[in-house]
């Protein structure tokens, strides 16, 4: 039996709430301070960030530039759409620093669609975070398809209402981010390309890394903590539940059904895809095939039928060192 | 499927094609009961025909829509609402009401069930999510509230049964005071004080079927799933 959670407990320093395989019991912080009539309600508490990244399970999300495009997604069955003025392919193609879209911009796509909007802000850009946030936008992309603003420090994300999530290449960089405040974590890959082989580097780095923690003595996991440059409290957490803290989704170079459920087979939570719907073929048809490939990741026979006759994917990039735009994956400290 | 009364395992499948379905899975599987339960995860029409019950969990209501029209387990479904339990939590209780209020461009499908009428994120967008402790009646110690996790909430904008419906009992209503202050989507121009106002009401039961526009899988507490196997499971298989 669970114990039941008492009101009036402070938050917990670990953020716990994401869903998870191993049926570990799962907790939203209660963060219940006394008000009149010796209660009152919370709002933005780490429960309720972490909490919708939970909703957003075994869902796609996917970056759309306009009203027009939202709407095609969710219609194709998006869990969340992320607004931006460029889909990273033409970030790389046009070159230049890329911003936070126009507030106007994302109002419209706010208003075009009932599912979740989330929009990108440049890393450590914390006043573009507070105007997305003044805007009433459901969650923030702290993201390196953008051009960092600050490079050394990321946003102080416990600091906003709104919910944050981050890019990671590692456990450590995940630990990093959801130290400061990421309520949900997505790997990097390498956005704009069309090619899965950095994201599939990142979550299998992940999970490695999970796996030798999760085995580890107390002692032991010191020692990886000052190695993987994570706080110790939730290297243990993680090595406890065996999985990170939080909500954990495949992001940069999904373009096929095949991509998503390789993402979700190798054990992420849901997957976002940016250029590899509106640069191909047929996008309203793709995105729907995307999204019964992540529900139906498991089943080699709806993943076949899914993958029928969708049209020309994006043109894939190979990943070198002379790659159009660089590594974004290499930004974030 | 023999009338005991004393069945020693019960089924209950969770509709796992988007959202928090493995949440409810732990909370199911932490349950102490006399019955043994089993879970299935319903993905397909096959999966639905072992259940004795379901749970809708939270996500996206229009993702669930979808990928259960595509995976033809809308027709199911509907069936399936008609005879034995459902729970619907959030996205779930949308798909579970007669009728919903701010639906996407074009309307959206749900699989009715329930004599309420809601209205999608009711109270507003993210930042307006919250938590609060809610009173409940007929929970296993009542005395202590439960704890109420509103991620993007739905709000009841009524009950409309008619005289041949299963009579609907308010299951847990929250204080006014304890909504959040802004509610400029549902209400632009005033505060809900009545106490009385369908805006309060956050779980109901009727018949067989429950729905709870908060997240109690979110929560340790198991006190719902258990009132849920107990109140509307249970007479079902009598």
């Amino acid at each position: 039996m669970s114990t039941p959670v008492s009101s009036g407990r402070s938050a917990s320093p670990v953020p716990q709430g994401a869903g998870n395989h191993t049926g570990t019991p799962l907790l939203a912080p209660t963060r219940s301070s006394t008000g009149k009539d010796g209660a009152s309600s919370n709002l933005g508490t780490f429960g309720v960030k972490s909490g919708l990244a939970q909703m957003l399970k075994g869902g796609v999300i996917m970056d759309v530039v306009n009203a027009e495009q939202a709407r095609i997604a969710e219609e194709a069955g998006a869990c969340a759409v992320m607004a931006l003025e460029r889909v990273p392919a033409d970030i790389r193609a046009t070159g230049g620093v890329a911003r936070m879209s126009d507030p106007k911009m994302i109002k419209e796509i706010v208003d075009a669609v009932t599912i979740p909007v989330m929009a990108k802000v440049r890393i450590g850009h914390f006043v573009e975070a507070q105007i997305i946030q003044a805007i009433g936008i459901d969650y923030i992309d702290e993201s390196e398809v953008l051009t960092p603003a600050d490079e050394e420090h990321h946003i102080n994300k416990h600091a906003f209402k709104v919910p944050f999530v981050c890019g990671a290449r590692n456990l450590g960089e995940a630990l990093r981010r959801i130290s400061e405040g990421a309520a949900f974590i997505r790997t990097k890959g390498e956005a704009g390309t069309g090619n899965v082989v950095e994201a599939v580097r990142h979550q299998r780095a992940v999970q490695s890394e999970i796996r030798k923690a999760s085995v580890m003595s107390e002692e032991e996991l010191y020692a990886y903590a000052k190695d993987l440059q994570a706080p110790f409290h939730l290297l243990k957490e993680t090595a406890r539940i065996k999985r990170l803290p939080v909500v954990n989704f495949a992001a940069g170079g999904v373009a096929t059904p095949a991509d998503a459920a390789l993402m979700m087979q190798l054990g992420c939570d849901g997957v976002f895809v940016g250029s590899g719907i509106f640069h191909s073929g047929d996008p309203a048809k793709r995105a729907r095939a995307i999204v019964q490939a992540v529900t139906h990741y498991n089943n080699p026979k709806i993943l076949a039928e899914v993958s029928e006759d969708l049209g020309e994917a994006m043109v894939g990039l190979t990943i070198t060192d002379d790659l159009k735009g660089g590594r974004l994956a290499s930004r974030g400290w | 499927m023999q009338p005991s009364t004393h069945r020693e395992e019960i089924t209950i499948g969770i509709l796992a094609l988007q959202g928090a379905f493995v949440e409810h899975q732990a909370m199911l599987q932490k349950l102490s009961l006399k019955q043994r339960i089993h879970i299935v995860q319903v993905r397909t029409p096959e999966d639905l025909t072992k259940c004795d019950s379901l749970i809708i969990p939270g996500g996206e209501s229009t993702t669930i829509a979808l990928l259960a029209r595509l995976a033809g387990l809308l027709g199911p479904l509907r069936d399936f609402v008609k005879v034995k339990p459902v729970w619907g939590t959030c996205a779930g209780a949308i798909l579970l009401a007669q009728a919903a209020e701010g639906t996407k461009k074009g309307g959206q499908e749900l699989l009715g069930g329930m004599s309420v009428t809601v209205m999608r994120n009711g109270f507003g967008s993210q930042v307006e999510s919250f938590e609060a402790p809610l009173e409940v009646e007929g929970l296993r110690d009542s005395d202590r509230p439960f704890h109420g996790v509103f991620i993007r909430a739905p709000v009841v904008l009524s009950l409309d049964p008619s005289p041949s419906d299963p009579a609907i009992e308010i299951v847990s209503r929250i204080s006014t005071a304890l909504l959040p202050y802004n509610q400029t989507t549902l209400l632009p121009d005033e505060d809900v004080r009545d106490p009385r106002d369908p805006s309060t009401i956050v779980a109901v039961r009727q018949g067989r079927h429950l729905l709870t526009t908060f997240h109690p899988e979110l929560t340790k507490d198991d006190r719902f799933h258990e009132y849920f196997i107990q109140r509307c499971v249970l007479p079902s298989l009598s």
